[in-house]
C-alpha cells in the first residue's frame, strides 16, 4: 500500500456510556485503526446518555451503532464489532500484509 | 391507571398496573398497535397524562396515519400530547455483535422528561429483540426494558406479534408473559366468514381480574370490549307511558309501553313489523322525542316511502332532525361490531327511543353465544340509557309456528308482541297477539292488524264456531251484526209507533164516548121539560072538561114550579080518586 492509496476514514460510533456491549465497540474500533497509522481517520463518539437528543435526531436508537460515511457509501453497523474482518470490509481497509 | 377503552378496565381492575409493563400479545390485525395509541390518546386527552409511543415496525407517521379513523385519533394526537418515536431498525442496518438497549431506553427517558410523558408504549418490541439473535441476550434485554420502567415510574405497554392462537409469540418469547405485570392477549377467529376479535387479560399480578375471553370490537371510538359483566340490573324505571301509534294498541296495553321499557315484536316476512315499528317512531317524533331507528340492508330513503303508503310520514321528523334512520349491513360486520356502532350512535345522538329492525340481523348465522350476547348487550345499554327501545325480530315460517324468538331476548323483553299470518278462505290476514308485557294489564285477545292507507288500526276478531274469522269473513261477520242490530232498531220503531197509534185510537175514543154522554144529558134535559109541560097541559085539559061536566069538585091546580112531583102525584091523586 502507498501513500498514494492513504485513505480518508470517517466514522460515527454511538454509545450508551459504559454499557459492556458499547465499551467493547469502541475498543474494536479503535484497535483495528490503531493499526493502520496511514489511514486518517476521523471517528466521532456519540454518547446517547449523555446526548439523548442527537441519538433522537439522528433517528439512532440501538447502541451501540456505527456509521461509516467515508469512504462512501454509507454504512450503518449495529453491534459490538467483534467480527474484524467484517469491520475491516465496512471501513474500506485491507489486511495489513502479515510481517 | 384507567385505559379509557370502554369496558376494558371494568376486567382488569380499575386498569393496567400503574408503574408496571404490560405486555400484549397477539397475531396480525388484532388491534395491539391500536390498544397502544388508544391508551396514550385517551390517557393524554382524558387524564392530562402526556404519552410516547416508541414503533419498531411501521414509520411514526403511518402509526400517526392509522389511528385517523378514529374520533380521537389522528394529527391532533401530538398537540394533546401523544409522542410518537420512530424506532425502525433501517433494512441497511448491517449487524456485527452484540448490541442493548441502554441507548434506546436513554433516549426514550429524555423523551419522557421533554414532555412530561406518564405512560410508554414499545410497539412491536419482537422486532427488535428478534434481531439480538439469541435467547440470553433476548431475555436480558427484556429485563432491562422492565428494570428500566420499574425505575422510570412510567406505565408501559409493550407489545408483541403471536401466533394465530394468540397464546404464544412467534419468537418465542414465552418469558415476556413471566416479566410482566399484566399480561394480555389479543386474537382474532373468523367465525362463518366474520372476523370475531376477543381480549383476554391472562395474568394480572396483585388484582382481581377476570381471566375469561372478551368479544372486543374496533369502532370509531376505537378499541371497544363488548362485554359488560359489570353492568347491573339497576336500570333507571319509569311509570310513564308512550304511545305506540297505534290507538287501539295503546288501549290493549292499558295506555301504551313503558317509557325505557323493551318491546319485542316478532313475526314472519310482511306481517307488519316494521309497520308497527314505523308507527312508534313517528308517535315518538311526533312528541318532539329524539329517536333513533336502525335499520339492517334496507336503505332509509326505502323505509320512509314504504310506510308513507299506510299514512306513516316519517320524512318531516328526519328534516327537521328529531328522528335519525341508519342503516347497517347485517353481513358486513360481526354482531359486536354492530353493536359497537349502535352503542356509538347512541352516544353521539342520545336519543330517547331507539327502534332496530331487525334484530335478528345480528343472527345471520345461527343462535351462537356472540350474536346473542350482542343483543342482549343492546338491550343492556339502551336500558341503562332510560332509552324506550323496539326491536323486531324475524323469525323463519317453522320456528314462529311455536312462536320461539331464536334468543333469551324475549324472556328479557318487558312486552312481547307477536304478529302472524293466518291464511283462511283464500286469504291472508295479519293478527297480533300481545305474548307478554310485564307490569301492564293487558288484553289478551287477538286482534287483526289491518293496513290501511290512514295508518294501522286493530279490529276485533270474530270467534264463530270455534273459527276465527278475519279478513272478509270478519268483515261479512260485522256487517251481519250491523244489519242484525239495524233489524232490532227498526223492529222497536215500528212497536213504538204502534203503540202511539193505539194509545191515539183510544184517546179519540174516549173524546167520543164524552161527546156522546153530554149529548145524552142534553136530550134527558129536553125531555124533563118535555114531560112537565105536557102535564100542565094535560092538567089543563082536564079542568076544562070537568068545567064542561060542571063538576062539584075542583081539582087542585099544581104550583108552576115543581110541578114534575106535584104533576106526578096528581095522575096518583086522581087515581085514587
Amino acid at each position: 500500500m502507498s501513500d498514494d492509496a492513504k485513505q480518508d476514514v470517517r466514522v460515527r460510533l454511538y454509545l450508551a456510556g459504559d454499557a459492556p456491549n458499547s465499551l467493547v465497540a469502541l475498543a474494536n474500533l479503535r484497535a483495528v485503526i490503531a493499526e493502520y497509522a496511514d489511514v486518517r481517520a476521523d471517528v466521532e463518539i456519540v454518547d446517547i446518555l449523555t446526548d439523548p437528543e442527537r441519538g433522537l435526531r439522528d433517528g439512532v436508537f440501538v447502541t451501540p451503532m456505527l456509521v461509516k460515511f467515508e469512504p462512501s457509501p454509507v454504512r450503518f453497523v449495529l453491534g459490538s464489532l467483534c467480527d474484524r474482518r467484517f469491520l475491516l470490509t465496512v471501513l474500506g481497509l485491507h489486511e495489513p500484509p502479515r510481517e | 391507571m384507567p385505559t379509557g377503552i370502554t369496558g376494558f378496565d371494568e376486567i382488569a381492575d380499575g386498569g393496567l398496573p400503574q408503574g408496571g409493563v404490560t405486555v400484549v400479545l397477539g397475531g396480525v390485525g388484532t388491534g395491539k398497535t391500536t390498544f397502544g395509541m388508544q391508551v396514550l390518546a385517551k390517557g393524554a386527552i382524558e387524564y392530562h397524562e402526556p404519552g410516547i409511543l416508541v414503533a419498531f415496525e411501521e414509520s411514526a407517521g403511518r402509526v400517526v396515519a392509522n389511528t385517523s379513523g378514529f374520533i380521537w385519533g389522528g394529527e391532533a394526537l401530538k398537540d394533546s400530547g401523544v409522542h410518537v418515536i420512530d424506532a425502525q431498525l433501517s433494512q441497511s442496518v448491517e449487524r456485527s455483535g452484540e448490541f442493548d438497549l441502554s441507548g434506546l431506553l436513554a433516549i426514550v427517558a429524555a423523551k419522557a422528561k421533554q414532555v412530561g410523558a406518564r405512560r410508554v408504549v414499545f410497539d412491536a418490541i419482537d422486532i427488535l429483540l428478534s434481531c439480538l439473535g439469541d435467547a440470553a441476550s433476548i431475555r436480558r434485554e427484556a429485563f432491562r426494558l422492565r428494570d428500566w420502567v420499574n425505575e422510570s415510574g412510567l406505565t408501559a405497554i409493550v407489545t408483541a406479534k403471536a401466533d394465530e392462537s394468540g397464546e404464544r409469540s412467534t419468537t418465542d418469547f414465552d418469558f415476556l408473559q413471566f416479566m410482566a405485570d399484566c399480561f394480555i392477549t389479543l386474537h382474532h377467529r373468523v367465525v362463518h366468514g366474520i372476523a370475531l376479535r376477543f381480549i383476554r387479560v391472562a395474568k394480572y399480578r396483585g388484582a382481581t381480574h377476570s381471566a375469561n375471553e372478551f368479544p372486543l370490537v374496533i369502532t370509531r371510538s376505537g378499541l371497544e370490549l363488548a362485554a359488560n359483566t359489570s353492568m347491573g340490573l339497576s336500570y333507571p324505571v319509569s311509570a310513564e307511558r308512550v304511545s305506540t301509534g297505534v290507538e287501539r294498541l295503546d288501549a290493549m296495553l292499558s295506555d301504551g309501553y313503558y317509557r325505557g321499557s323493551s318491546v319485542l315484536i316478532t313475526g314472519v316476512p310482511g306481517t307488519a313489523k316494521t309497520s308497527l315499528a314505523a308507527a312508534f317512531a313517528q308517535a315518538a317524533a311526533r312528541r318532539g322525542e329524539r329517536t333513533l331507528y336502525v335499520s339492517f340492508d334496507e336503505a332509509p330513503d326505502q323505509i320512509v316511502r314504504n310506510v308513507a303508503s299506510i299514512g306513516l310520514q316519517l320524512r318531516p321528523h328526519i328534516e327537521d332532525g328529531t328522528l335519525v334512520l341508519k342503516s347497517l349491513r347485517g353481513r358486513a360486520a360481526s354482531p359486536e361490531a354492530h353493536v359497537a356502532e349502535i352503542r356509538a350512535f347512541l352516544a353521539e345522538f342520545q336519543p330517547q327511543n331507539l327502534v332496530i329492525d331487525p334484530l335478528s340481523a345480528l343472527f345471520q348465522n345461527g343462535f351462537d353465544q356472540v350474536s346473542e350476547g350482542a343483543a342482549l348487550q343492546i338491550l343492556d345499554v339502551a336500558k341503562s340509557r332510560g332509552v324506550t327501545m323496539i326491536f323486531t325480530s324475524l323469525l323463519g315460517t317453522a320456528t314462529a309456528l311455536n312462536e320461539q324468538t331464536p334468543i333469551n331476548v324475549s324472556a328479557i323483553a318487558d312486552t312481547w308482541m307477536h304478529v302472524s299470518n293466518v291464511s283462511h278462505a283464500g286469504e291472508r290476514n295479519r293478527t297480533l297477539t300481545i305474548v307478554k308485557s310485564r307490569g301492564t294489564d293487558h288484553s289478551n285477545q287477538v286482534r287483526e292488524l289491518v293496513l290501511t292507507r290512514d295508518g294501522i288500526t286493530l279490529a276485533n276478531v270474530y270467534a264463530a264456531g270455534g273459527e276465527v274469522l278475519l279478513g272478509t269473513l270478519r268483515w261479512e261477520k260485522e256487517n251481519a251484526d250491523q244489519r242484525a242490530r239495524e233489524m232490532t232498531k227498526n223492529e222497536a220503531i215500528v212497536r213504538k209507533q204502534r203503540a202511539q197509534l193505539e194509545l191515539a185510537e183510544t184517546k179519540f175514543h174516549m173524546a167520543a164516548l164524552a161527546q156522546k154522554v153530554a149529548i145524552q144529558e142534553e136530550e134527558l134535559v129536553q125531555l124533563k121539560k118535555r114531560t112537565t109541560a105536557e102535564v100542565e097541559t094535560r092538567v089543563g085539559e082536564d079542568q076544562e072538561r070537568l068545567e064542561r061536566r060542571h063538576a062539584d069538585e075542583t081539582i087542585a091546580t099544581a104550583p108552576p114550579s115543581g110541578a114534575t112531583a106535584e104533576g106526578a102525584e096528581a095522575p096518583n091523586g086522581r087515581d085514587r080518586q
